[in-house]
Order: C-alpha cells, then structure tokens, then sequence
C-alpha cells in the first residue's frame, strides 16, 4: 500500500502545464532542462493536462490502481509491481508496445513514445513511475514540485482521506467554529 | 484448504497469485502439463516476426511458483469427479481437492480441409506450433496463410518478416471480419495488397492439401486455382479442452459454463481463462472471449470466490489491441458488422488521420473500435461496463478525444469517485 502518494485537486489547477515539461525533463537522460531538448530521443511527459468539463483543465496521472487493469492486461508481464513499493511501473527492456495496457487503462494515462532505455523500439508504454528514484532520494516527484498552485500535492494517503472525512462531515453538519 | 488449479497460463497463474494473497496458508496445487517454464502465448506472434527472443517470452520460472508456494504437478489432467471431489492425472495417480480451478485453456480450431497432406498444417497457439512454422521458414519461400482474424493477421506479418511470400487466404469478404468494424477491415484489406510480399485473397477457402510438384505442398482453393507452398499455418479461432470433461457431468456447451462468480455447475468446481463460457457484459448471454486481459481478470475473480471472497465478476468483454503496418488498431465491445446492425455508432477523429468509432445500442454504449486514435479505449471499455448513455459522453470529449479529460473526471459523466468539495 502507497504511503504517500500525489493527490490531484483539478479545482486549483489553472493549466500551465509546467508539471508536464518538469515531469519529462526527469524522465530525460541529463536532468537538465536545456540538453533534454536536445536529445535524440525526447523524453515525454507522463502527465497530461486534459481539457475536463466546462472546459477546465484537468491534470490527469497515472493512480497506480491495486489490482491494477494494465498489470492484467500486459502480456509479456512488463508492468512491474516489485520496483517499488505501491507503484506500477513499466520496464521497458519488456515492453513489446502492443497497447494492451492502454486499452485497459480507465484513465488513458499510457502513452505510447520511442524510449531512451529501449532505443531498439518504436514504441513502448510511457506512464508515471511516481518519481521513485527521487522519493527513495528525499525528495517529491517532479509534478508537485513544478506545481504553484497546490493542485499537486505529495501527501499521506490515510491523511488525505482524513481530510475528506472532516470535510463531509462539515458539509452535513455545518462548519463549527 | 487445498486449492487445485488445473491449468497454468494466464489465467491459472492469477487465480495462484490471488489465491496465495488471499489464504496465505492455504496449499495450493498447480497442474500442468507443460515440461517448459510457464511462457505468455500472446507473444509467440513477436517471436516470429523476430521482435523477440523465444526465451524471453517465459514470464513465470521454478523460482516464481517456489516463491509462492505453489507445488507444482508436471502432468495432466484426463479425469474430473466432482461428486467425490477427486482429479485423475495422467500417469493415474489421483488428487483430491477442496476447492478446484479449471483454467486449461483452449486449442486451434482444427482448419477442417481434407488432402492426404492436411496433417502438415500448422496451428499458432502455443511455443511448439512456433517451433513447428520455424522449422518450415524458407528465405524466399511461399506460405499460405488461412483465416483473416487476428492470428491470420499476425502469421502473415510474421511470415513476411522472415523473408517469405504469403498468401491470405480468408473465406469472409474482408480481413478481420470479426474484430473491427467495416472501414478499419477495408483500410487493413487495402493496405495487406498494397503490401509486397502479400497476397490477399477473400471469398476463398483451401479444399484440399496434396503434395506439390515444385514446392512440398499444393493447396486446391475453392476458386478452382492451385497454389504449391511450402508452408501452411491456419488461424481459425480456437475450441476450449474440455473433451476430458466429457464423463463429469458439470454443464458445458461451447466451454464450461460458469455462473456470475464463475463457478461451475458444481459449487466447489470454478471455471477462468479460454474454457469458461462466462455471461458477456454487453449481451448478457454466456459466451467465450478468449482472450489475455479477460483469463487474466477471470482468474483473480475466481480465486477470490474460490477463498470464500464472495466476487461478482462484471462480465466478460472483447477486446483486442494490435499493432497493424504501424498503426494502433484496437476494438471493444461489439463493432463486428453481424453483431451492430441495429446500433447507432458516432464517428470521430482526433488530430491527423485517426479513427474512432463507437456503437451504441439503445443509447447505451456496447462498443468501440479506433484506428490510430488517441489510446482511450480503456476508458470507453470502462464505459462500457458502467452502461454510458450517448448524453453522458460531452462534446468536447468527441471532438477533441486527443485532449479530453478522462470520462471519469470529477464533475464528468462517470461520476463514481465523485468527492465531496
């Protein structure tokens, strides 16, 4: 079970997609933003912002589902569990690119680009690997860094729920002072 | 408890999974007839065509099934008993269960031609029917491919990528007739004959096989042509093993049948992956979607059920997603033409030359099919199962399906995980 994980709140995100260039700058090969533009494979964002309803913007991530439809779905078992902990995250190395995974993903969060750990082939599934290498390092993953507005937060699981359990229980009862 | 899990593949390797997470204590008896490490069978198509190796389509080694805790019975199964709770291997030794998995899966179609040469058709099912079309390559070689489904489809790309001359042979008017809808067969018919190397021919089917003169065999066509080839592999669908379960008395009729918690007709008995005729989630008749991500779900679902996790299992749901001459073609649901005919469908394209269609009935959603489109069937899949009506899609969602946000946004129309703000 995911201890902390990015919690999404739609309703503050004003779409300025910097999450999306952050996110595939630390996915790229250096790190840096000015030579990942230049790199003979483009590292691609694993966020994306969505045009939602009324036209709003709607940050749309990987949720690491458990049990997860991709992980069922993927053939050649390449939608690993045991990177880290909580976290569904594709090895490329086994990926054939079929798009299986895709057509059982309920949030369309699986892209299909050229890899830079798997140059040999035209496509395979890029998604959000919940920056494990960052968090196993202290630190957030790239989104909720990038994110200004707080629609991007790294936050306790059983916190967050806690929250909405207060938040429901001031909208049935009246907020109390 | 012990659980008993005939059958190791796709769907036989879940259920174990789920069963151990389930029952950590429980013992658990996989049987399998296979000497080899468990192999994922979707991948043998990859292994043809060269995308990969043979040895890296094993997904499940000893140390896998030793990590958890299942033993593993190297035979198979030839009689079931489900009044005395008791399986028959092959060797006549017998395995009593408390609880017990069919999940053996199912067989090529047998491609019904005659010849005194019909035996030297090949299937394309398992790692031996690839060892079988491997040993029959020839560089510069002509093959004959039959049925234009999908395993038609990727034998012939297969073949073509090891140097060979393919003929398609497929009996239906159009290439992929089952699986997609008109326009996306017609795109893929045009462009298997604009392809070298293929020729494609519908309306036609193979009468006979007979030794050939130039090459090993001739095929007699129900044209009246003669074809001399030295290879012929058939795609004609598949049959589930259940002819050993002939004498158990559990219900059959294509496969096993199997009830909404994909049990059996016996309650300790349960039924997962290619041999389990499962209420389909679109029709709600009970019929067999035999494939990876369906055994694969089945199989969780009945191990949970199984353990005494009482599980609905929504139903099952074709689907399909192949790479065809680099472009992504996949289909959900209903969208065969037979099966929409009374349906209304809404076409819509992203961005470029993209395609996506998706078929409602009643104004509920049944289907989709996309060729090149954004990646989202999932999504509709999912509406699919959530019974979407045509008003509950927003426009924007159909006109920009490369941008949209998913359906199941907040304030969007799958409002299920809704919080409260």
């Amino acid at each position: 079970m995911l201890k902390k994980t990015v919690i999404v709140r739609p309703e503050l995100c004003v779409g300025c997609m910097q999450c999306m260039i952050r996110c595939a700058q630390a996915h790229s090969r250096s790190k840096i933003l000015a030579s990942a533009i230049r790199e003979d494979i483009l590292a691609k964002p694993r966020i994306h912002i969505g045009v939602g309803p009324e036209h709003k913007p709607f940050p749309n991530k990987c949720r690491h589902c458990e049990p997860a439809p991709c992980q069922e779905a993927c053939m050649p078992w390449a939608i690993r569990s045991d990177i880290a902990e909580g976290l569904k995250i594709v090895d490329p190395a086994r990926c054939i690119g079929c798009g299986m995974c895709a057509m059982a993903c309920p949030y369309y969060v699986i892209r299909f680009y050229r890899d830079k750990d798997a140059p040999e082939r035209p496509a395979v599934a890029v998604k959000c690997d919940g920056c494990h290498e960052r968090v196993a390092a202290g630190g957030v993953p790239a989104c909720v860094e990038a994110c200004k507005t707080g629609a991007l937060t790294f936050e306790d699981v059983n916190l967050y729920l806690k929250e909405g359990t207060n938040r429901l229980a001031n909208a049935a009862y009246g907020v109390r002072a | 408890m012990r659980y008993v899990v005939a059958g190791l593949h796709a769907a036989g390797r879940s259920a174990c999974m789920e069963l151990r997470k389930a029952d950590p204590s429980a013992e658990i008896i996989g049987v399998d007839p296979s000497p080899e490490p468990v192999y994922s069978r979707p991948l043998i198509s990859y292994a043809l065509s060269g995308e990969m190796s043979a040895e890296a389509m094993t997904v499940a080694g000893e140390d896998f099934w030793t990590g958890l805790g299942v033993a593993l019975v190297r035979e198979k199964a030839v009689r079931l008993e489900p009044d005395r709770a008791r399986l028959t291997l092959a060797s006549g030794k017998k395995l009593s269960y408390d609880r017990l998995l069919l999940a053996c899966g199912a067989k090529a179609r047998p491609a019904g031609v005659g010849g005194i040469m019909a035996r030297e058709i090949c299937y394309f099912r398992g790692r031996r029917d690839l060892s079988e079309i491997m040993a029959r390559v020839r560089t510069g070689g002509v093959a004959a491919v039959l049925g234009g489904g999908l395993v038609g489809f990727k034998l012939t790309m297969g073949l073509l990528a090891r140097g060979m001359t393919v003929h398609l042979i497929v009996s239906s008017p159009r290439p992929l007739s089952l699986n997609v809808d008109e326009h996306v067969g017609a795109w893929v018919g045009e462009r298997l004959r604009d392809t070298a190397g293929v020729t494609l021919a519908t309306n036609t089917s193979v009468t006979a096989v007979e030794p050939g003169t130039a090459r090993p065999l001739k095929l007699s066509l129900s044209t009246g042509n003669v074809l001399e080839v030295d290879l012929v592999a058939a795609g004609k669908g598949v049959i589930p093993e259940t002819e050993w379960l002939a004498d158990s008395g559990l219900e059959r009729d294509d496969g096993i049948l199997a009830d909404r918690r994909l049990r059996t007709s016996d309650e300790r008995v349960f039924a997962a992956g290619d041999l389990a005729q499962a209420p389909d989630m679109v029709s709600g008749e009970r019929r067999i979607n035999a494939v990876w991500p369906v055994a694969v779900e089945q199989g969780r679902i009945a191990a949970l059920n199984m353990a005494g996790v009482k599980t609905p299992y929504a139903g099952t749901l074709a689907q399909n997603a192949i790479p065809v001459f680099g472009s992504r073609m996949i289909s959900v649901g209903m969208v065969s033409p037979a099966q929409t005919r009374d349906c209304d469908a809404v076409v819509t394209g992203g961005p470029r030359e993209t395609y996506l269609k998706l078929v409602f009935r009643e104004d509920r959603l049944v289907g989709a099919v996309g060729l090149d489109a954004p990646p989202r069937l999932g999504e509709l899949a999912f509406a699919v199962r959530r019974r979407l009506r045509r008003r509950d899609i927003p426009d924007e969602w159909l006109d920009n399906p490369g941008n949209a946000a998913p359906l199941c946004a907040p304030g969007a129309s799958l409002r299920q995980n809704a919080r409260i703000w």
